[in-house]
């Protein structure tokens, strides 16, 4: 319950959520509410419904490669939505089924999962390796890259804007698919550690490779020097090997109560061993 | 605030705070087959159908369901919830039955969208709720039960047992 909270609004457009908004300092959107409704926090006086803004579009076209999906789209919505089904070889779809659980996936939003940085969050890093677009309103509409929204010079402007969408864009030419891996201490516990991955190849060879590492314990980031050095080659036993060395020497990781870095090293190591496995089975 | 909600088919009006959560309106109406957890999301405890989806009632804010239609176990009476609520009793899958009311309505809410789940998708779909007491395998049991009894047409059986 936030107590201090004394006016609940349901804006009809993004303009007046925006005005709403910057008329009170401690006042929060609200999307699917999994996050807000866990805080006991003083400081929000007033909560500002999305819901009614329809942005919970999805639009998919398989053959170029592009999607669009609405800021308030529900997690489950995109999991279930046989249009996108083989998009990107079901990466996008098996990755967020693995966000909390079902219900959790009902109410909760791929907009509100990806404002705030949650270190654990495996949403983050399912779209850091699509390589994704954050559309957002902030006065007008505008776009960023999700691997550049939370640099520090941008966190102010991130603070006074709607996010409104996420966009994706596969590489026009050949075949991307991606895995994602999770370790968590049960089903029901948020990642401590993750890793997700996408390869594209055009006759045999890899042209473009995306792979981000997550609950570090800190929020994920890209592993660029992976990617960089899977460009041009061949995915084969060797490659795996050297590529998971890689990104077990690069991803910056750190101890937390779940898991000290020397663990955290061997798992990076482990689980971009299993994500590439998993995609070069998928492309044999 | 005031707020209409649908409720186990009954059009109510509530006044609330706007930073209500809806599982303490709906216990202080007096629904209390939703039970208070852990109030965290993770226990599914509190778990109703929010337009015919299970969503834990402790992660909503009642406002939130401002002219949504919601289903606690009190407001299933139809023939699945019947035969789940027998199947759930003769395989003995209830022990404390704290966390029934939201293992049952995950289950209804699986059997309506899936009536022919594999048991990968039973798990699945009771991810949500935690059970300290059955180790969950008689409630997959009961589960698959009512699943092979609908497929088959067999649901004389259940209600006569009710
Ligand atoms: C029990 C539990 C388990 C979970 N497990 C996982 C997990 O395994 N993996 C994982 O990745 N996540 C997990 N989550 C996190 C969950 O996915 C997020 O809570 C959820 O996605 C947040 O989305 P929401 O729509 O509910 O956001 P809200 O709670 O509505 O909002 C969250 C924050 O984002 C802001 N906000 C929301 N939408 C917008 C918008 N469009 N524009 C601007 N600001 C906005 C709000 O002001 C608020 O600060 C879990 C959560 C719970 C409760």
């Amino acid at each position: 319950m936030l107590s201090n909270v004394t006016k609940y609004h349901i804006p009809g457009s993004l303009g007046e959520a925006l005005s709403l908004h910057n008329r009170e300092s401690r006042s929060y959107f609200l999307a699917g509410g999994t996050g807000l409704a866990l805080s006991d926090s003083n400081r929000p006086v007033e909560l500002i419904d999305l819901d009614d803004l329809e942005l919970d579009e999805l639009e998919v076209d398989r053959e170029a490669g592009r999607l669009l999906i609405g800021a308030t789209r529900k997690i489950q919505q995109v999991v279930g939505c046989p249009d996108l089904e083989g998009f990107a070889d079901g990466y996008l779809q098996d990755g967020l089924e693995k966000v909390g659980s079902y219900p959790i996936r009902n109410a909760g939003t791929l907009g509100g999962s990806i404002v705030r940085p949650f270190p654990w969050s495996d949403v983050i890093p399912i779209l850091l390796a699509l390589d994704a677009t954050i559309l957002y309103f902030d006065r007008s509409h505008e776009k960023r890259e999700l691997s550049r929204l939370y640099d520090d010079d941008f966190r102010p402007t991130l603070r006074n804007a709607i996010v409104t969408g996420i966009e994706v864009s596969l590489p026009d030419e050949g075949v991307t698919r991606g895995s994602f891996q999770k370790f968590s201490r049960s089903e029901f516990d948020v990642a401590s550690l993750n890793v997700g991955c996408t390869i594209t190849e055009r006759d045999g060879e890899i042209v473009k490779a995306r792979m981000a590492v997550g609950a570090r314990p800190s929020f994920a980031t890209r592993l660029t020097e992976v990617e960089e050095s899977l460009k041009g080659r061949s995915l084969n036993e060797d490659l795996i090997y050297e590529t998971a060395e890689l990104a077990s020497q690069t991803a910056a990781v750190s101890s937390d109560r779940k898991m000290s870095k020397e663990y955290r090293v061997a798992q990076v190591r482990k689980m971009a061993e299993d994500a590439l496995r998993d995609i070069t089975s998928e492309f044999n | 605030m005031n707020i209409t909600i649908e409720i186990n088919d009954e059009d109510k009006e509530f006044q609330v705070k706007p930073g209500e959560i809806l599982l303490d309106l709906l216990r202080r109406e007096g629904y209390t087959s939703v039970k208070e957890g852990c109030k965290a999301g993770d226990c599914g405890a509190c778990m109703v159908l929010v337009n015919g989806r299970a969503m834990t009632s402790c992660t909503l804010y009642a406002a939130q369901v401002d002219g949504k239609r919601i289903t606690t176990l009190e407001g299933l009476n139809d023939e699945l919830a019947d035969s789940l609520r027998q199947e759930f009793l003769d395989v003995g899958a209830i022990q404390c039955g704290f966390c029934i009311p939201g293992v049952l309505i995950s289950s209804y809410s699986l059997l309506t969208h899936n009536p022919n789940p594999t048991e990968g998708e039973i798990k699945a779909a009771l991810d949500g709720n935690l059970c300290r007491c059955t180790g969950y395998i008689k409630q997959i049991e009961a589960i698959k039960n009512v699943a092979r009894d609908l497929e088959g047409g067999n649901n004389e059986r259940r209600r006569e047992k009710i």
